[in-house]
C-alpha cells in the first residue's frame, strides 16, 4: 500500500515543513515496527528562486513500490491546501476518485487577480469543483486557528491536524507529534502542537 | 540542540533532499576541498556542506564562478586532495573549456563533477542534458535514481575517480537534487589523502597538456583509463540487469527515469513479464551487460529523460553486435518527447504504446477540462519592496525623455523576471505591438534574456551593428557583474560601444537562495572579506561615465539613468539597494503603514505598474489598494504616485 500526498501552498507559508514533517512520521513508524516491511519515502518539492509568493506544492509519497518523487495525476490519496487557489490548481489534475482535500479558506490573491485582470473563484465554487471530481472536501478556518495557537505562522501545523483527522494517515498521533518536535523550532514548539490540536479538532467551516 | 542531521552516525536513516545527500555522500568520501558557484538546482550541495562545515577539516568556497570552481577543485585534486564542485547545467557551459581538458592527463585525488540538469527548465533557461558532455569529454557518468544512490555514488565517485585518475561526473535532475528521500548513512571516511607535488606523477609532465610528447599522448592515455572505466562500468553496484526468462522486450531506463520506470512497470501488469536493465554508471556504456539484455530480446524500450542519450549509444552498440531488434525511444518513433521532464505516467504510456497495451483512461478528463477554467494563474513576481522594482521605474522613467524602440538586454537573476510577462496579460505578437514603449509592467521590460552575463555583450552587437532606434541598455546585477561582465566592460570600453550597463546592486546572490558573493563582504563561512566596489571597477576598467544611485531613491536614480543615457560611449550606472528579504531577516519590521487615502487616489494605476505584488487594484471601486500582509513600507508606490495618494502613516513629511 502506498500514501500520495501533495502539500499545496504559497511560498513563506509552510508547505515543504508540512511534508517533511509528513514524511519524517512515516520514517519514525517505521523504526517503531521493527521486522515490518521496509518502505520508500519520497518528497517531491518544487520550489524555485527565493522569492516569495510563488506556488509551492510539495508531494509526499510512502509505501512499498514508491520509487518516484512525484504523485501520479489523479492518484493523491489527500491534498492539503493551505491556500484554496493552490488547493484547487493542484486537485483539479491530483485528486484520486475518492480522494480527500483539505483546504484552508484564507486566499493570498495572486498579482494577476490584485491587478484585476482574472478573477479569483469563491470558496464554494472550488469546493463544489472539486465534489465533481469525487473528492471529498473539508473547509478549516486555517489562519484564524492558527492564531488562537498563537501564531499565524502554525498554519501548516493546524492542516497537519485537519488531515490527520482524515483518518487515512497510516501512522498514529504520537508519532505525528513527535515528527512535528524534531522539525519546528523549539521555541514555537507549544504553539504548535496547540495548533495540531485545534486542527485535530476543527469542524467543517 | 539535536546534532545537524549530516552529521548522524552510520546506520542511520534520514530523510535527505539530493542534494543534502551528495553533501553526505561528499563527507562519507572525506572530501578536502569544495568549490562551486550557485546555480538551481545544485546550489544546496554547498549550502549543506557550509552548515556541515562546523570548522571542519576541508575548505569550502563560493567562488566567483563556475570555471573559476572548477579550477579549483582540479587544483585541489592535482596535489592529491578529494575535491567536489557542484553547478547547475548552464554552470557546466561556463566551466567547458577546463572541463574538457582535465581529462588529457586528470587527476591524483578524487575529483567529483556534480551537475544539476533541470529538465522542464522549472530554474533554468534550457533543459540542455548534460549527459552527451559527460561523454564529450571523455569521463566516467553515474546518474543517480534517488537520494541514497545519489549520496552512495558521490562517496563512491572519489574512489573511481583515483583508480581511474580522472575526474568523475555525476549527473543529477531537478527531482533528484530538490527531491528528498529516506537515506541511510554509510561511515565517513577518517583518513585524508596527503597532499603533494609530482610535475611528472605516472607521466611525463602530467598536469601540462602541452609537454613532450604532447597533447595527442594524453588522449591516447585517456582512452586506456577508459577502457578500465568499461570495466568498472560493467561491474558497477549501480548497474543492474533483472532479465526474465523467455521475455521478448526488455527495458532500459537511468537516473529518475528509472524510478518512473518501475512504478510504470508494476502499474501496467507486466512486473516477471519483461528483462530490465537499470543503468547508474551510463558512462561508458558497461557493454557485457547491455550485450547480456540484447541477446535475449527482440524490442529494447529506453526510458530516459532528457535526449536519446542511452538510446543513441545503444542504437550502436546494437548496429555494431549485429543484434536483430526493435528500438523504441526518442529518436525515431518518438514513445516520450525528447523535450520537457517526463514522470510514471509519461513512462507507463510509452511502454504500453511500444507493447501495444491499454491504458485505462481517467473518466474524469473532460471534466477536469471544464475546472481548469477556474483556476486563475499565479504569476511569478519580485517580491514586494524589492529593490529591482526601484531600479526599473526609474529606467523606464529615464527612457521616456527618448524616441524611439529602446532594447532592454536583461540577464539571470531575479531581475530576469522583468522579462516574465504576467500569465495573466494577452499578447498581441505583431511589429506595431513591438513599438509599445511606454510599458504597462515591470514584467515587461526586459527584451532578451539568455544567460549569464549575454546581456552586455548583445547590446554592444546591437549598438556596434548600427541600431540607432532607441537607446541600448543592459541590466545584471552585483553576483552576475563579477561572473561574467568584467571582460564584456572592457571590450565595450576598448570598441567605444554606445551603451549603458546598469548593475542592479542588491549584496547578494538572491536568486538561488542567498549565497554570498565578493560584493556581500562576507565568505562562505561568514568571515569579513575586504568587499568590492562595483563603481571603482568599472572605472578602473576605463569606463568615463560611472554612476551610482539609491534604488528605492527613483528621483536620483533617474537622474543618474538619464545622464548615462545622454553619455555617447560606454556608460555604467550602480543602482544599489540590499535584497528586501535580507533587509526583512535582521529588521523585525511590524504591520506596514502604507495606505492609499481613497479621495485622492483617481484610479490611474500607476502604481500598478510598477510591479509590486504588495498592490493591489479593485476594479469596481477603481482605487488602488495596499495589501498590509505583504507591504514592507519601501516607499517606493509612494515616489511613483503623482497625485500624493499613497503615504506611509506616520513617516515625516
Amino acid at each position: 500500500m502506498s500514501v500520495d500526498i501533495i502539500v499545496a501552498g504559497v511560498g513563506g507559508q509552510g508547505s515543504i515543513l508540512a511534508s517533511h514533517i509528513l514524511a519524517e512520521a512515516a520514517i519514525l513508524a517505521e523504526s517503531e515496527s521493527p521486522g515490518g516491511e521496509r518502505v520508500n519515502v519520497r518528497v517531491g518539492e518544487t520550489f524555485g528562486a527565493a522569492m516569495r509568493g510563488g506556488a509551492v506544492a510539495s508531494h509526499v509519497r510512502f509505501g512499498k513500490g514508491v520509487y518516484g518523487p512525484l504523485v501520479s495525476r489523479g492518484q493523491a490519496d489527500m491534498v492539503i491546501a493551505l491556500e484554496p487557489l493552490e488547493g484547487l490548481r493542484i486537485a483539479v489534475e491530483y485528486i484520486d476518485r475518492d480522494g480527500i482535500v483539505v483546504l484552508n479558506d484564507e486566499i493570498i490573491p495572486p498579482v494577476d487577480v490584485k491587478i484585476g485582470a482574472v478573477r479569483y473563484p469563491e470558496i464554494r465554487e472550488i469546493k463544489a469543483a472539486l465534489e465533481q471530481l469525487g473528492a471529498t472536501v473539508t473547509v478549516v478556518a486555517g489562519n484564524r486557528l492558527a492564531e488562537q495557537a498563537g501564531t499565524v505562522k502554525a498554519l501548516n501545523i493546524v492542516m497537519l491536524g485537519a488531515a490527520f483527522r482524515s483518518g487515512i494517515l497510516p501512522f498514529g498521533e504520537e508519532i505525528l507529534l513527535e515528527a512535528i518536535k524534531r522539525r519546528v523550532p523549539q521555541r514555537f514548539l507549544d504553539a504548535n502542537l496547540e495548533a495540531f490540536r485545534l486542527g485535530k479538532e476543527s469542524h467543517n467551516a | 540542540m539535536a546534532k545537524y542531521k549530516l552529521h548522524q552516525p552510520a546506520g542511520c536513516r534520514e530523510l535527505l533532499m539530493g542534494n543534502e545527500a551528495i553533501a553526505r555522500g561528499a563527507i562519507e568520501g572525506g572530501l578536502q576541498l569544495m568549490a562551486a558557484y550557485p546555480g538551481t538546482p545544485s546550489s544546496e550541495v554547498g549550502e549543506a556542506l557550509i552548515q556541515a562545515h562546523g570548522g571542519g577539516d576541508y575548505y569550502i568556497e563560493w567562488s566567483t564562478n563556475e570555471k573559476i570552481a572548477f579550477e579549483v577543485a582540479a587544483g585541489a585534486a592535482q596535489v592529491g586532495a578529494r575535491s567536489i564542485t557542484a553547478m547547475k547545467n548552464a554552470g557546466l557551459n561556463v566551466a567547458m573549456d577546463t572541463f574538457m581538458t582535465l581529462p588529457y592527463g586528470g587527476v591524483k585525488g578524487g575529483m567529483v563533477i556534480v551537475v544539476a540538469d533541470d529538465p522542464d527548465a522549472h530554474y533554468s533557461s534550457t533543459e540542455q542534458d548534460t549527459r552527451p558532455l559527460a561523454a564529450y569529454a571523455e569521463i566516467p557518468c553515474y546518474e543517480p535514481m534517488d537520494q541514497q544512490e545519489a549520496k552512495d555514488m558521490t562517496r563512491d565517485a572519489f574512489e573511481l575517480s583515483e583508480a581511474l585518475e580522472l575526474p568523475v561526473f555525476v549527473r543529477s535532475v531537478s527531482r533528484i537534487s530538490h527531491a528528498s528521500g529516506d537515506v541511510t548513512f554509510g561511515p565517513a571516511r577518517d583518513r585524508r589523502n596527503s597532499l603533494g607535488f609530482n610535475k611528472h606523477y605516472k607521466l611525463p609532465y602530467r598536469w601540462n597538456v602541452y609537454g613532450a610528447p604532447g597533447p595527442v599522448s594524453k588522449h591516447r592515455w585517456l582512452h586506456g583509463m577508459l577502457s578500465k572505466a568499461r570495466e568498472a562500468a560493467n561491474s558497477s553496484p549501480y548497474n543492474r540487469l533483472e532479465p526474465v526468462e523467455g521475455a521478448e522486450v526488455g527495458i532500459l531506463s537511468s537516473g529518475v527515469a528509472a524510478s518512473y520506470t518501475l512504478e510504470a512497470v508494476e502499474r501496467l501488469g507486466l512486473s516477471g513479464k519483461v528483462s530490465f536493465l537499470k543503468l547508474g554508471m551510463i558512462h561508458p556504456l558497461p557493454d557485457r551487460l547491455v550485450s547480456q539484455l540484447l541477446a535475449e530480446i527482440t524490442t529494447l524500450i529506453v526510458i530516459e529523460e532528457g535526449d536519446p542519450v542511452l538510446e543513441s549509444m545503444v542504437r550502436a552498440f546494437a548496429q555494431e553486435k549485429g543484434y536483430q531488434l526493435k528500438i523504441h525511444g526518442k529518436s525515431y518513433d518518438g514513445i516520450l518527447p525528447p523535450y520537457g521532464e517526463i514522470n510514471a505516467d509519461k513512462t507507463a504510456e510509452a511502454i504500453a504504446k511500444a507493447m501495444h497495451v491499454s491504458v485505462e483512461p481517467d473518466k474524469r478528463e473532460g471534466r477536469r477540462k471544464e475546472l481548469r477554467s477556474l483556476v486563475a494563474p499565479r504569476s511569478s513576481t519580485l517580491c514586494a519592496g524589492c529593490s529591482h522594482l526601484g531600479s526599473y521605474w526609474a529606467l523606464r522613467e529615464a527612457l521616456k525623455e527618448h524616441k524611439g524602440v529602446h532594447i532592454i538586454n536583461g540577464d539571470i537573476g531575479c531581475y530576469e523576471q522583468g522579462g516574465y510577462g504576467l500569465f495573466a496579460s494577452k499578447i498581441n505578437v505583431s511589429e506595431e505591438q513591438s513599438k509599445r514603449h511606454p510599458l504597462r509592467s515591470a514584467y515587461e521590460i526586459l527584451d532578451t534574456i539568455y544567460v549569464m552575463g549575454s546581456g552586455i555583450g548583445m547590446a554592444q552587437g546591437q549598438a556596434q551593428a548600427g541600431y540607432r532606434d532607441g537607446k541600448v541598455v543592459a541590466v545584471a546585477g552585483d553576483s552576475t557583474f563579477i561572473h561574467a561582465a568584467l571582460p564584456a566592460v572592457v571590450n565595450a570600453v576598448y570598441s567605444r560601444a554606445d551603451i549603458t550597463f546598469l548593475v542592479l546592486d542588491n549584496r547578494w546572490t538572491a536568486m538561488t537562495g542567498h549565497q554570498v558573493n565578493p560584493n556581500t563582504g562576507v565568505d562562505a563561512l561568514g568571515n569579513k572579506t575586504d568587499g568590492f566596489d562595483i563603481p571603482a571597477v568599472a572605472k578602473s576598467l576605463g569606463v568615463k561615465m560611472v554612476r551610482a544611485a539609491g534604488a528605492y531613491q527613483l528621483e536620483e536614480s533617474r537622474q543618474a539613468i538619464a545622464e548615462a543615457l545622454g553619455f555617447t560611449g560606454p556608460s555604467v550606472v550602480v543602482l544599489y539597494g540590499e535584497c528586501m528579504l535580507q533587509v526583512l531577516r535582521r529588521t523585525k519590521r511590524g504591520t506596514a503603514a502604507t495606505r492609499v487615502d481613497e479621495q485622492t487616489c483617481t484610479g490611474c494605476t500607476l502604481c500598478v505598474q510598477l510591479g509590486c505584488p504588495a498592490i493591489m487594484f479593485d476594479k469596481e471601486k477603481k482605487k488602488a489598494k495596499i495589501d498590509e500582509i505583504n507591504c514592507v513600507d519601501c516607499n517606493l508606490c509612494v515616489q511613483v504616485c503623482s497625485f500624493g495618494a499613497i503615504a506611509v502613516e506616520g513617516a515625516p513629511e
